[in-house]
Protein backbone atom coordinates (compact mmCIF):
# COMPACT_ATOMS: atom_id res chain seq x y z
CA UNK A 1 0.00 0.00 0.00
CA UNK A 2 2.70 2.65 0.49
CA UNK A 3 4.70 1.97 -2.69
CA UNK A 4 1.48 2.40 -4.29
CA UNK A 5 0.77 5.39 -2.93
CA UNK A 6 3.95 6.58 -2.84
CA UNK A 7 3.44 5.69 -6.84
CA UNK A 8 0.15 7.67 -7.37
CA UNK A 9 2.15 10.97 -5.77
CA UNK A 10 4.66 10.98 -7.99
CA UNK A 11 2.61 9.71 -11.50
CA UNK A 12 2.23 12.77 -13.75
CA UNK A 13 -0.70 14.71 -13.61
CA UNK A 14 -1.50 13.55 -17.19
CA UNK A 15 -0.78 9.57 -16.27
CA UNK A 16 -3.05 10.26 -13.39
CA UNK A 17 -5.81 11.86 -15.49
CA UNK A 18 -5.80 9.30 -17.80
CA UNK A 19 -5.74 6.93 -14.85
CA UNK A 20 -9.18 8.78 -14.16
CA UNK A 21 -10.04 8.45 -17.71
CA UNK A 22 -10.24 4.93 -17.32
CA UNK A 23 -12.16 3.91 -14.65
CA UNK A 24 -9.47 4.54 -11.60
CA UNK A 25 -11.44 7.11 -9.39
CA UNK A 26 -8.83 6.70 -6.63
CA UNK A 27 -6.26 8.37 -9.03
CA UNK A 28 -7.94 11.71 -8.68
CA UNK A 29 -7.04 11.71 -5.32
CA UNK A 30 -3.45 12.94 -5.15
CA UNK A 31 -4.73 15.36 -8.20
CA UNK A 32 -7.25 16.73 -5.62
CA UNK A 33 -4.49 17.19 -3.19
CA UNK A 34 -1.51 18.73 -5.79
CA UNK A 35 -4.37 21.03 -7.22
CA UNK A 36 -7.27 21.91 -4.66
CA UNK A 37 -5.02 25.13 -3.20
CA UNK A 38 -4.60 26.70 -6.57
CA UNK A 39 -8.21 26.15 -7.67
CA UNK A 40 -9.50 27.21 -4.65
CA UNK A 41 -8.09 30.47 -4.49
CA UNK A 42 -8.29 31.29 -7.85
CA UNK A 43 -12.68 31.01 -6.74
CA UNK A 44 -11.73 32.88 -3.89
CA UNK A 45 -10.18 35.47 -5.52
CA UNK A 46 -12.65 35.58 -7.99
CA UNK A 47 -15.81 35.34 -6.20
CA UNK A 48 -14.99 36.91 -3.12
CA UNK A 49 -16.76 34.08 -1.44
CA UNK A 50 -15.80 31.14 0.79
CA UNK A 51 -18.54 29.24 -0.13
CA UNK A 52 -18.77 30.21 -3.49
CA UNK A 53 -15.18 28.87 -3.51
CA UNK A 54 -15.28 26.00 -1.63
CA UNK A 55 -18.70 24.97 -3.96
CA UNK A 56 -16.40 25.25 -7.05
CA UNK A 57 -13.95 23.56 -5.96
CA UNK A 58 -16.42 20.50 -5.59
CA UNK A 59 -17.65 21.05 -8.78
CA UNK A 60 -14.57 21.34 -10.52
CA UNK A 61 -12.95 17.88 -9.27
CA UNK A 62 -16.06 15.97 -9.85
CA UNK A 63 -16.16 17.49 -13.13
CA UNK A 64 -12.64 16.16 -13.31
CA UNK A 65 -13.67 12.69 -12.37
CA UNK A 66 -16.17 11.71 -15.32
CA UNK A 67 -14.72 14.24 -17.94
CA UNK A 68 -10.87 13.39 -17.21
CA UNK A 69 -10.70 12.11 -20.93
CA UNK A 70 -11.64 15.89 -22.03
CA UNK A 71 -8.16 17.11 -21.09
CA UNK A 72 -5.33 16.48 -23.71
CA UNK A 73 -2.17 16.43 -22.13
CA UNK A 74 -0.73 17.72 -25.66
CA UNK A 75 -2.33 20.73 -25.38
CA UNK A 76 -0.90 22.06 -22.22
CA UNK A 77 -0.32 20.79 -18.29
CA UNK A 78 -3.36 19.88 -16.38
CA UNK A 79 -3.28 23.01 -13.86
CA UNK A 80 -3.73 25.82 -16.79
CA UNK A 81 -7.48 23.28 -17.88
CA UNK A 82 -8.61 23.03 -14.54
CA UNK A 83 -8.66 27.24 -13.99
CA UNK A 84 -10.49 26.94 -16.91
CA UNK A 85 -13.13 24.87 -16.21
CA UNK A 86 -12.79 26.50 -12.35
CA UNK A 87 -13.58 30.04 -14.22
CA UNK A 88 -16.67 28.23 -16.54
CA UNK A 89 -18.11 27.24 -12.86
CA UNK A 90 -17.71 30.24 -11.09
CA UNK A 91 -19.34 32.15 -13.72
CA UNK A 92 -22.06 30.08 -13.64
CA UNK A 93 -22.07 29.58 -10.10
CA UNK A 94 -22.27 33.81 -10.00
CA UNK A 95 -24.53 34.61 -12.70
CA UNK A 96 -21.28 36.16 -14.48
CA UNK A 97 -22.47 35.45 -17.93
CA UNK A 98 -25.63 37.07 -17.54
CA UNK A 99 -23.59 40.21 -16.62
CA UNK A 100 -21.61 39.97 -19.21
CA UNK A 101 -20.94 43.43 -20.96
CA UNK A 102 -18.71 44.71 -23.52
CA UNK A 103 -17.94 47.88 -22.69
CA UNK A 104 -17.97 48.69 -19.17
CA UNK A 105 -14.98 50.73 -18.54
CA UNK A 106 -17.01 53.12 -16.82
CA UNK A 107 -19.18 51.09 -14.69
CA UNK A 108 -19.41 52.44 -10.69
CA UNK A 109 -18.89 49.24 -8.29
CA UNK A 110 -21.60 47.83 -7.51
CA UNK A 111 -22.11 46.62 -3.67
CA UNK A 112 -19.56 43.69 -3.43
CA UNK A 113 -21.14 40.33 -2.21
CA UNK A 114 -18.35 39.01 0.24
CA UNK A 115 -18.26 36.92 3.39
CA UNK A 116 -19.49 38.30 6.71
CA UNK A 117 -16.39 40.38 7.86
CA UNK A 118 -14.49 39.28 10.93
CA UNK A 119 -13.79 40.94 13.54
CA UNK A 120 -9.84 41.37 12.35
CA UNK A 121 -11.54 43.40 9.50
CA UNK A 122 -11.73 45.95 11.81
CA UNK A 123 -7.38 46.54 11.64
CA UNK A 124 -5.82 48.51 8.94
CA UNK A 125 -4.70 45.93 6.46
CA UNK A 126 -7.51 43.53 6.66
CA UNK A 127 -9.93 46.93 5.70
CA UNK A 128 -7.21 47.33 2.70
CA UNK A 129 -7.65 43.86 1.53
CA UNK A 130 -11.18 43.84 2.17
CA UNK A 131 -11.36 46.92 -0.09
CA UNK A 132 -9.41 45.32 -2.63
CA UNK A 133 -11.15 42.30 -2.60
CA UNK A 134 -14.86 44.11 -2.85
CA UNK A 135 -13.23 46.14 -5.94
CA UNK A 136 -11.99 42.99 -7.88
CA UNK A 137 -15.74 41.33 -7.28
CA UNK A 138 -17.09 44.16 -8.68
CA UNK A 139 -15.12 44.08 -11.83
CA UNK A 140 -16.76 43.10 -15.12
CA UNK A 141 -16.22 39.06 -15.27
CA UNK A 142 -14.16 39.31 -18.42
CA UNK A 143 -11.45 42.06 -16.66
CA UNK A 144 -11.90 39.59 -13.46
CA UNK A 145 -10.45 36.64 -14.95
CA UNK A 146 -7.57 38.58 -16.13
CA UNK A 147 -6.63 40.25 -13.14
CA UNK A 148 -7.05 37.08 -11.13
CA UNK A 149 -5.03 34.53 -13.21
CA UNK A 150 -2.60 37.26 -14.44
CA UNK A 151 -1.56 39.50 -11.00
CA UNK A 152 -2.93 37.05 -8.18
CA UNK A 153 -2.72 33.36 -9.66
CA UNK A 154 0.48 34.22 -11.61
CA UNK A 155 -0.28 32.45 -14.89
CA UNK A 156 1.21 33.54 -18.08
CA UNK A 157 -0.44 35.80 -20.55
CA UNK A 158 -0.22 33.04 -22.37
CA UNK A 159 -2.24 30.71 -20.01
CA UNK A 160 -4.49 33.36 -19.38
CA UNK A 161 -5.68 33.48 -22.85
CA UNK A 162 -5.96 29.58 -23.15
CA UNK A 163 -7.66 29.50 -19.96
CA UNK A 164 -10.00 32.26 -21.50
CA UNK A 165 -10.40 31.72 -25.17
CA UNK A 166 -9.17 34.83 -26.23
CA UNK A 167 -6.17 36.56 -28.25
CA UNK A 168 -2.83 37.39 -26.16
CA UNK A 169 -3.46 41.08 -26.77
CA UNK A 170 -6.86 41.16 -25.58
CA UNK A 171 -5.81 39.47 -22.38
CA UNK A 172 -3.62 42.52 -22.32
CA UNK A 173 -6.18 45.21 -22.94
CA UNK A 174 -8.40 43.45 -20.36
CA UNK A 175 -5.66 43.15 -17.95
CA UNK A 176 -5.04 47.52 -18.39
CA UNK A 177 -8.23 48.68 -18.33
CA UNK A 178 -8.73 45.81 -15.61
CA UNK A 179 -5.89 47.73 -13.50
CA UNK A 180 -7.33 51.31 -14.40
CA UNK A 181 -10.79 50.36 -13.26
CA UNK A 182 -9.24 49.45 -9.67
CA UNK A 183 -6.86 51.86 -8.97
CA UNK A 184 -9.62 54.08 -9.75
CA UNK A 185 -11.93 52.74 -7.24
CA UNK A 186 -9.42 51.76 -4.61
CA UNK A 187 -8.49 56.08 -5.04
CA UNK A 188 -12.34 56.88 -4.74
CA UNK A 189 -13.51 54.66 -2.37
CA UNK A 190 -11.51 56.29 0.98
CA UNK A 191 -12.57 59.89 -0.13
CA UNK A 192 -16.63 58.30 -0.96
CA UNK A 193 -15.88 56.81 3.02
CA UNK A 194 -14.31 60.81 4.18
CA UNK A 195 -17.11 62.29 2.80
CA UNK A 196 -19.86 60.05 4.33
CA UNK A 197 -17.87 60.14 7.75
CA UNK A 198 -17.48 64.01 6.90
CA UNK B 1 3.43 56.47 -3.47
CA UNK B 2 2.13 56.29 -7.09
CA UNK B 3 -1.45 54.81 -8.09
CA UNK B 4 0.33 52.20 -9.67
CA UNK B 5 2.31 51.07 -7.39
CA UNK B 6 0.10 51.75 -4.38
CA UNK B 7 -2.39 49.13 -6.26
CA UNK B 8 0.46 46.35 -6.93
CA UNK B 9 0.94 46.76 -2.77
CA UNK B 10 -2.57 46.05 -2.29
CA UNK B 11 -3.12 43.24 -4.69
CA UNK B 12 0.41 41.76 -3.05
CA UNK B 13 -1.40 42.07 0.09
CA UNK B 14 -4.32 40.04 -1.13
CA UNK B 15 -2.45 37.80 -2.84
CA UNK B 16 -0.55 37.22 0.65
CA UNK B 17 -3.68 36.79 2.53
CA UNK B 18 -4.93 33.76 0.66
CA UNK B 19 -1.95 32.01 -0.53
CA UNK B 20 -2.44 29.45 2.21
CA UNK B 21 -6.01 28.84 1.57
CA UNK B 22 -7.25 25.71 1.18
CA UNK B 23 -10.95 24.26 0.70
CA UNK B 24 -12.69 23.48 4.28
CA UNK B 25 -12.58 19.82 5.07
CA UNK B 26 -16.46 19.52 4.22
CA UNK B 27 -15.01 19.46 0.74
CA UNK B 28 -12.32 17.59 0.76
CA UNK B 29 -14.96 14.94 2.58
CA UNK B 30 -16.98 15.71 -0.63
CA UNK B 31 -14.69 14.91 -3.20
CA UNK B 32 -13.19 11.94 -1.02
CA UNK B 33 -17.37 10.47 -1.33
CA UNK B 34 -17.84 11.46 -5.08
CA UNK B 35 -14.29 9.35 -5.94
CA UNK B 36 -15.30 6.53 -3.12
CA UNK B 37 -19.04 6.51 -5.21
CA UNK B 38 -17.03 6.62 -8.63
CA UNK B 39 -14.83 3.95 -7.47
CA UNK B 40 -17.64 1.66 -6.90
CA UNK B 41 -19.83 2.15 -9.46
CA UNK B 42 -16.73 1.36 -11.75
CA UNK B 43 -16.00 -1.67 -9.59
CA UNK B 44 -19.34 -3.20 -10.58
CA UNK B 45 -19.09 -2.03 -14.41
CA UNK B 46 -16.10 -4.26 -13.89
CA UNK B 47 -17.95 -7.31 -12.12
CA UNK B 48 -20.69 -6.98 -14.93
CA UNK B 49 -18.04 -6.66 -18.03
CA UNK B 50 -16.56 -10.02 -16.36
CA UNK B 51 -20.13 -11.85 -15.96
CA UNK B 52 -20.61 -10.94 -19.55
CA UNK B 53 -17.34 -12.55 -20.31
CA UNK B 54 -18.02 -15.47 -18.89
CA UNK B 55 -21.22 -15.82 -21.24
CA UNK B 56 -18.86 -15.78 -24.21
CA UNK B 57 -16.47 -17.77 -21.96
CA UNK B 58 -18.43 -20.81 -22.28
CA UNK B 59 -18.38 -21.30 -26.36
CA UNK B 60 -14.74 -20.54 -26.12
CA UNK B 61 -14.04 -23.04 -24.03
CA UNK B 62 -16.09 -25.36 -25.82
CA UNK B 63 -14.68 -24.57 -29.44
CA UNK B 64 -11.32 -24.95 -27.89
CA UNK B 65 -11.94 -28.30 -26.39
CA UNK B 66 -13.18 -29.48 -29.81
CA UNK B 67 -10.04 -27.81 -31.14
CA UNK B 68 -7.81 -30.00 -28.83
CA UNK B 69 -9.79 -32.61 -29.20
CA UNK B 70 -9.31 -33.03 -33.01
CA UNK B 71 -5.43 -32.51 -32.61
CA UNK B 72 -5.80 -35.43 -30.25
CA UNK B 73 -7.40 -37.16 -32.91
CA UNK B 74 -5.26 -36.50 -35.93
CA UNK B 75 -2.20 -37.00 -33.88
CA UNK B 76 -3.23 -40.95 -33.61
CA UNK B 77 -1.69 -43.62 -35.46
CA UNK B 78 -3.44 -45.36 -38.22
CA UNK B 79 -2.57 -48.84 -36.07
CA UNK B 80 -4.32 -47.53 -33.05
CA UNK B 81 -7.47 -46.23 -34.91
CA UNK B 82 -8.01 -50.04 -35.74
CA UNK B 83 -6.14 -52.37 -33.35
CA UNK B 84 -8.89 -53.48 -31.42
CA UNK B 85 -12.44 -53.78 -31.62
CA UNK B 86 -14.70 -52.39 -28.84
CA UNK B 87 -16.49 -55.31 -27.92
CA UNK B 88 -17.49 -54.42 -24.81
CA UNK B 89 -19.34 -51.17 -26.12
CA UNK B 90 -20.33 -53.46 -29.33
CA UNK B 91 -24.38 -52.12 -29.76
CA UNK B 92 -27.33 -53.83 -32.25
CA UNK B 93 -27.80 -50.42 -33.13
CA UNK B 94 -25.87 -49.73 -36.40
CA UNK B 95 -22.27 -50.99 -36.51
CA UNK B 96 -20.05 -51.80 -33.48
CA UNK B 97 -18.01 -49.06 -31.58
CA UNK B 98 -14.69 -48.96 -33.65
CA UNK B 99 -12.01 -48.14 -30.79
CA UNK B 100 -9.62 -44.89 -31.47
CA UNK B 101 -7.33 -45.89 -29.02
CA UNK B 102 -5.44 -49.26 -27.28
CA UNK B 103 -7.59 -51.85 -25.58
CA UNK B 104 -6.28 -50.50 -22.12
CA UNK B 105 -7.72 -47.51 -22.54
CA UNK B 106 -11.09 -48.49 -23.58
CA UNK B 107 -11.19 -50.72 -20.50
CA UNK B 108 -10.40 -48.12 -17.84
CA UNK B 109 -12.69 -45.69 -19.35
CA UNK B 110 -15.67 -45.85 -16.80
CA UNK B 111 -17.30 -42.94 -16.82
CA UNK B 112 -17.01 -42.63 -20.41
CA UNK B 113 -19.96 -41.20 -22.21
CA UNK B 114 -21.99 -42.08 -25.82
CA UNK B 115 -22.24 -38.80 -27.55
CA UNK B 116 -24.34 -38.56 -30.61
CA UNK B 117 -23.28 -36.54 -33.30
CA UNK B 118 -23.39 -35.67 -37.19
CA UNK B 119 -20.10 -35.10 -38.88
CA UNK B 120 -19.14 -34.59 -42.31
CA UNK B 121 -17.43 -38.14 -43.75
CA UNK B 122 -14.02 -35.97 -44.18
CA UNK B 123 -13.60 -35.75 -40.48
CA UNK B 124 -14.09 -39.73 -40.18
CA UNK B 125 -11.49 -39.56 -42.65
CA UNK B 126 -9.06 -37.36 -39.87
CA UNK B 127 -10.09 -40.48 -37.81
CA UNK B 128 -8.51 -42.59 -39.76
CA UNK B 129 -11.68 -44.33 -41.45
CA UNK B 130 -11.96 -45.11 -44.86
CA UNK B 131 -14.04 -42.66 -46.99
CA UNK B 132 -15.24 -42.97 -50.19
CA UNK B 133 -13.52 -39.90 -51.83
CA UNK B 134 -17.01 -38.69 -53.43
CA UNK B 135 -19.22 -39.23 -51.13
CA UNK B 136 -16.34 -36.81 -48.70
CA UNK B 137 -18.76 -33.93 -48.49
CA UNK B 138 -21.74 -35.88 -47.25
CA UNK B 139 -22.39 -36.06 -43.48
CA UNK B 140 -23.42 -39.50 -41.71
CA UNK B 141 -24.62 -39.64 -38.03
CA UNK B 142 -22.17 -41.31 -35.67
CA UNK B 143 -21.97 -41.84 -32.02
CA UNK B 144 -18.66 -41.10 -30.42
CA UNK B 145 -17.56 -42.45 -27.06
CA UNK B 146 -15.80 -39.63 -25.32
CA UNK B 147 -13.92 -39.85 -22.47
CA UNK B 148 -14.88 -36.89 -19.67
CA UNK B 149 -11.19 -34.75 -20.38
CA UNK B 150 -12.75 -34.61 -23.66
CA UNK B 151 -10.76 -37.58 -25.64
CA UNK B 152 -12.52 -39.64 -27.96
CA UNK B 153 -11.90 -43.41 -27.74
CA UNK B 154 -14.54 -45.24 -30.31
CA UNK B 155 -16.54 -43.89 -32.96
CA UNK B 156 -19.80 -46.06 -34.08
CA UNK B 157 -22.24 -45.26 -37.16
CA UNK B 158 -25.99 -45.15 -36.72
CA UNK B 159 -27.98 -45.89 -39.30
Amino acid sequence: MPTELSDRLQASDAALAARVACGDAVALTPLYQRHRGPIYRFALLWSGSAAVAADVTQDVFVHLLTKAADYDPARGSLQPWLLGVTRNFVHRRTGADARYVANDDDAEPPAPALDAPTPESALATQRDIARVRAAIAALPPHYRDVLVLVELAERSYAEAAAICGCELNTVRSRLSRARALLARWLDATPQRANTAKG
Amino acid sequence: MDARSDLDRQLAALKGAVVDALPPPATDQAVATAIARAQRQSARRSAASRSGGRWLGWPLALAASIAVLSLVVRSLPPEAVMAEPAAPFARTKGDEFMALVPLGDLESAGDAMVVSARLPRMTLAQLGLPVNPARAADAIDTELLVRRDGSVLAVRFVY
